[in-house]
C-alpha cells in the first residue's frame, strides 16, 4: 500500500499534465483527444513503436540512475551529461579500435565505457569529500570539460576517414544484436534495465546501500551510526559515473544505424540532462526511472505522431511534453524543496 | 521615571503545545541593566524574542512609554529601538567588519554606500567605545571581535534598548571583562541592556536588578545590591524535593568507566571540556548536571567516538581506549543514547526496521554474504525490539516519522541498551517527552544500573539528575564544580554549581 503511493501520485501527475496540455492546445484549435490519439498511437500502436520508445528510453533509464542515486545520498549530481560524453568516447575507442572476438568485444566495449564514466565522475568526488567543492558546480564544469574533450577526440583521433562529421563506427563484434529487424532497439536495453536492478537491489538489500541512504537522510545520524561518509559518497559517485558511461555506450554500440559519435555529439548530447527530469518523474527510484523513461521515450518518439496525424505544430508538441514532465516532476522536487527548507 | 518598557502577563505557548511562558511580567528602565537569569528552557530566550519582535506573545502585553505596542518583526522592534544580538552570530564570514554592520541598511548597492557609512560607524564606535577593524573579513577575527560586530550591526540599526543572549558563552575570561566595560559604557550613555544568563557571577556583576525565571514563571525579582549567590540559586532551581525512584541498594562494582583529565575541543575551536576526571562503576548511575553548553555534548561526543580527543584518556574496564570511533565504542561495550534523536538518533524517513539497526548496520549479525542485508533477520529483531521496550508502531515496515515522539525515543532506547553493553551514554534521554515514555525510559535505565551496567546520565534536567544519580557532578564551563554522592549536596548548592559559585567549605 504505502509503497504504491509514490506510483498512484506520478499516475494522478500523468494525468494532469495530460489536461494541461490540453488545455495549452485549445487556444490554438487543435484537438487534444485527437493528438493525444496519434501521440499514444504513435508511441504503442505497432510492436515496431513500441521497440522505438523503448529504444529512447535506453539510456535515459541510465542517466535517470546516475541523478537518482546522487540524491539518496544527499547530493545533486548532474554530471551525467560530461560522464555520458566520456563514457560514448571510451565506447568508441574500444569498440572501433580494438580487434576483439565477438561476445568478448562487446563485453569489453561496455566495460570500457562504464569505466570511464565512473573515472569522469571521480574527481568531482573528490572535490566533494576532501574540500566540500559542492557537486553542483563541479559538475557543471566537467560537463563542459568533457564536451569539448569528447569533440575534440572525436574530430582528431577517433574521426572515420573521409567521413570527419562522425567517428569511426563500432566494429560489427561490438555492436549489440537488434531486435528485431529495421528496429534502432537492441539487446542493450537489457543490460540497461539489469543495471537499474542492481543499482535497486543495492540501495535496498545491501550495507552499502543502507550507509549511502542514511548520509543522504541524514548526515549526522550517519556519522553516529559509523558511517565512513565519504567512501559512501564516492560510491554514490562511481556508480552514478558507470550508469551514465554505460548510456553514452548504449549510443554507440547499441544503437543503429550509426553505431558511432558524431562530433557534434548530436547522437548523445541532452541524454544526460533528460536523465534528471526522468529520475525526477521517477521520484529517485531506479525502478521507477525505468517506468519514467518509457513515458519520456513515448513523448519522443510519439510526439512526431501529433505532429503529422493531428497537425499540431512542433514547437507546441514539445510544449506539451515540456508541460506533461512539469507536472510529473512536481511531486519529487517538492519533496526536494522541502527537504532543503527544513534542515 | 517610569520604566522604559514594560511587558505584562505576557503567555507563550508554541505551536507543539510546549508551554514557554505562564505570564511573565518583565520592566526595564532607562539607562538599567537587568539580569535575566535562568536554567535551559525557564524561558529566559523566549521572553526576549517576543521582545524583540522575532515571537509573538500568545497573550499579554507590550508598553513602551507607557504606549501598548505589538511588533510582527524584528523589523518592528528596530524600530522601536530594541535589539537583540543572539547566541549564534549572524554574520557573512567573508564580509569585512564593516560590510556586516552596514548590510541590509545599505539601500540598493553595499559597495557605492559603504564610504558614507564608513563615517557614520566610525563615530558609532568612538561613542561606544567598541574598537573593531572594519576591514578585515569577518572569518579573520576572534570570538570576541565578532560579538562586538554583531553589537555593533545593532546599534547601528539606532538601538536604545540592547538584549543580549549568553554573550559571555564562547568568551575568554579577559575578552568578558571588556564586553563589561564595553557595556557599563553603554549604560552611562542612557542605554537599557537586558543581559540573559545562567552564570551568577556574571549577573552579579554587571546587573542592577536581577529577574529568575523557571518553568516559564518569574520565581524572583530583586536589586543586584540585595542579592546574594544562594538565593539566586534557590530561585533558579526550585527547593522541590524529588522522591527518588525506587532501587535495589547494593554496593557498586568495579569502576567501568574511567576519565582521566579528559579534554575535548568544541566547534569553534576552543577547549569545550576542561580536564575532567571521574569514574563510573559497575550498577551505578552517574549523572551530570548542568546548564547546556558548558561541554556536556562535547563530553558524550567524545565518549561515544564522535569527537576526538584533545587531552587526557579514557579506560574502560581498565583498558585503555584509542582513538574511538562510534563502531569501535559500540564493541568495546558502549551504548549511547544520543543527545537528540532526531539529529543524531535516527533517520526519520528510514522504517521502523531500518531505524532498529542504525549503528549496527555493519554487525555480521545482520549480513549476509557480499554485504547484503539480512532482513528477515532485522525483521524479527525489529518485532522483538518493538515489543521489549514497549514502542507502539504502525509495522515495523513504516517510516519512523509515524511514529510519536516518545515511541521513536523509546526505540532508540531500546535499541542502544538491546547492545547489552557494558556503559550506557545517555544523553538528555527524556527530553520533550510525554509523561508516560519519561517515566518508562527513567524506570529503564535503574533497571540497568540493578542489572549491574554503568550509566552515564548527563541531563540539562536536574530533577532528572537528582531522581535517578547514585552520584553526581555539576558540570560548568568545561570543568566538574563538584563530584560526590548525590545525598552529599543540598539542592541549593547545586543551583549554585550550575551557575559557576563553588558553595563555601566545599572543594573540588
Amino acid at each position: 500500500m504505502r509503497r504504491a503511493r509514490p506510483l498512484l501520485e506520478s499516475l494522478v501527475a500523468v494525468g494532469i499534465g495530460l489536461i494541461a496540455g490540453g488545455a495549452l492546445m485549445l487556444p490554438f484549435r487543435y484537438h487534444p483527444l485527437k493528438a493525444y490519439q496519434a501521440l499514444f498511437q504513435g508511441a504503442f500502436g505497432t510492436p515496431h513503436d513500441v521497440m522505438e520508445t523503448l529504444a529512447f528510453a535506453t539510456p535515459l533509464m541510465l542517466t535517470a540512475v546516475t541523478f537518482a542515486v546522487g540524491v539518496r545520498a544527499g547530493l545533486f549530481n548532474i554530471g551525467a551529461e560530461g560522464q555520458m560524453y566520456i563514457g560514448a568516447i571510451g565506447a568508441v575507442f574500444a569498440a572501433s579500435l580494438l580487434p576483439l572476438p565477438p561476445g568478448l568485444h562487446i563485453l569489453v566495449a561496455t566495460l570500457v565505457a562504464m569505466i570511464c564514466g565512473a573515472l569522469w565522475s571521480l574527481v568531482p568526488a573528490l572535490l566533494k569529500i576532501w574540500r566540500g567543492v559542492h557537486e553542483v558546480i563541479s559538475t557543471i564544469m566537467f560537463n563542459w570539460i568533457a564536451f569539448h574533450l569528447a569533440t575534440y577526440l572525436a574530430i582528431y583521433y577517433l574521426a572515420e576517414p573521409g567521413r570527419a562529421e562522425r567517428t569511426r563506427p563500432a566494429l560489427p563484434t561490438a555492436r549489440y544484436p537488434i531486435l528485431a529487424e529495421g528496429s534502432t532497439l537492441t539487446a542493450v536495453i537489457f543490460v540497461a534495465i539489469l543495471f537499474c536492478l542492481a543499482v535497486y537491489f543495492l540501495l535496498w538489500g545491501t550495507r552499502m546501500g543502507y550507509e549511502m541512504r542514511l548520509v543522504g537522510e541524514n548526515p549526522e545520524a550517519a556519522r553516529y551510526a559509523g558511517v565512513q561518509i565519504g567512501q559512501a559518497l564516492l560510491w554514490s559517485f562511481l556508480i552514478g559515473g558507470m550508469a551514465a558511461g554505460l548510456a553514452g555506450a548504449s549510443q554507440i554500440i547499441g544503437r543503429p544505424p550509426a553505431w558511432s559519435l558524431y562530433a557534434t555529439l548530436g547522437n548523445v548530447a541532452t541524454l544526460g540532462f533528460d536523465g534528471i527530469g526522468v529520475a525526477l518523474v521517477g521520484r529517485n527510484h531506479p525502478l521507477g526511472g525505468i517506468l519514467a523513461a518509457i513515458l519520456f521515450g513515448a513523448l519522443q518518439h510519439g510526439g512526431r505522431f501529433m505532429e503529422y496525424h493531428a497537425g499540431v505544430v512542433s514547437e507546441l508538441v514539445r510544449a506539451v511534453n515540456g508541460l506533461i514532465v512539469i507536472t510529473l516532476a512536481i511531486p519529487e522536487l517538492w519533496t526536494l524543496v522541502r527537504r532543503r527548507l527544513t534542515l | 521615571m517610569g520604566p522604559r518598557i514594560e511587558m505584562r502577563g505576557i503567555h507563550k505557548v508554541y505551536p507543539d503545545g510546549t508551554v514557554a511562558l505562564r505570564g511573565v511580567d518583565f520592566r526595564l528602565g532607562p539607562g538599567e541593566i537587568v539580569g535575566l537569569l535562568g536554567e535551559n528552557g525557564a524561558g529566559k530566550t523566549t521572553l526576549m524574542k517576543i521582545l524583540s519582535g522575532l515571537l509573538q506573545p500568545t497573550r499579554g502585553e507590550i508598553r513602551i512609554d507607557g504606549r501598548p505596542v505589538r511588533f510582527r518583526n524584528p523589523a518592528d522592534a528596530l524600530r522601536a529601538g530594541i535589539g537583540m544580538v543572539h547566541q549564534i552570530f549572524t554574520l557573512v564570514p567573508p564580509y569585512t567588519a564593516l560590510e556586516n554592520i552596514i548590510l541590509g541598511q545599505e539601500g540598493s548597492n553595499l559597495w557605492l554606500v559603504k564610504d558614507r557609512a564608513r563615517d557614520q560607524v566610525q563615530r558609532l564606535l568612538e561613542e561606544v567605545g567598541l574598537s573593531i577593524p572594519l576591514d578585515t573579513p569577518m572569518e579573520l577575527l576572534p570570538i570576541g571581535v565578532q560579538q562586538r560586530v554583531e553589537i555593533a550591526k545593532v546599534l547601528y540599526r539606532g538601538t536604545q534598548t540592547l538584549i543580549l543572549d549568553e554573550p559571555t558563552s564562547a568568551l575568554t575570561p579577559l575578552e568578558v571583562d571588556e564586553l563589561f566595560r564595553f557595556l557599563r559604557r553603554l549604560k552611562e550613555g542612557g542605554r537599557s541592556i537586558v543581559f540573559i544568563t545562567h552564570k551568577l557571577r556574571e549577573v552579579l556583576e554587571i546587573s542592577d536588578r536581577i529577574v529568575v525565571l523557571r518553568n516559564g514563571r518569574v520565581t524572583g525579582e530583586i536589586s543586584t545590591r540585595e542579592a546574594t549567590p544562594e538565593l539566586l540559586a534557590e530561585w533558579m532551581v526550585g527547593r522541590a524535593v524529588v522522591p527518588r525512584v525506587s532501587r535495589s541498594p547494593h554496593p557498586p562494582g568495579e569502576p567501568v568507566l574511567i576519565v582521566r583529565d579528559l579534554e575535548v575541543i568544541g566547534d569553534l575551536g576552543l577547549p569545550a571540556v576542561k580536564g575532567v576526571s571521574f569514574e563510573v562503576r559497575a550498577g551505578e548511575i552517574f549523572g551530570i548536571a548542568g546548564v547546556e553548553g558548558n561541554g556536556q555534548s562535547e563530553l558524550a561526543q567524545a565518549l561515544g567516538g564522535l569527537r576526538p580527543i584533545h587531552r587526557g584518556e579514557i579506560l574502560l574496564d581498565g583498558k585503555p581506549l584509542p582513538a574511538l570511533t562510534p563502531i569501535e565504542a559500540y564493541r568495546r561495550g558502549i551504548a549511547h543514547i544520543p543527545e537528540d534523536r532526531l539529529r543524531f538518533g535516527m533517520a526519520l524517513n528510514f522504517e521502523v526496521a531500518e531505524n532498529s539497526i542504525l549503528s549496527r548496520q555493519w554487525e555480521p549479525t545482520f549480513l549476509r554474504g557480499w554485504g547484503r542485508l539480512d532482513w528477515p533477520r532485522i525483521l524479527a529483531f525489529t518485532a522483538a525490539l518493538l515489543q521489549r521496550f514497549q514502542v507502539i508502531a504502525p509495522g515495523v515496515r513504516a517510516p519512523a516519522r509515524s511514529l510519536s515522539g516518545g515511541n521513536q525515543q523509546k526505540l532508540v532506547v531500546g535499541r542502544e541498551l538491546a547492545k547489552e553493553p557494558r556503559l550506557i551514554l545517555a544523553v538528555h534521554p527524556t527530553r520533550g517527552l510525554d509523561v508516560a515514555s519519561t517515566a518508562y525510559i527513567r524506570e529503564l535505565l535503574v533497571q540497568m544500573r540493578d542489572a549491574g551496567k554503568a550509566v552515564l546520565l548527563i541531563s540539562a534536567d536536574l530533577d532528572e539528575v537528582l531522581e535517578l544519580s547514585d552520584r553526581i557532578a555539576v558540570m560548568y564551563e568545561g570543568k566538574f564544580l563538584g563530584v560526590g554522592p548525590v545525598e552529599a549536596f543540598t539542592r541549593e548548592e547545586i543551583g549554585l554549581m550550575m551557575g559557576g559559585i563553588v558553595p563555601q567549605g566545599r572543594a573540588v
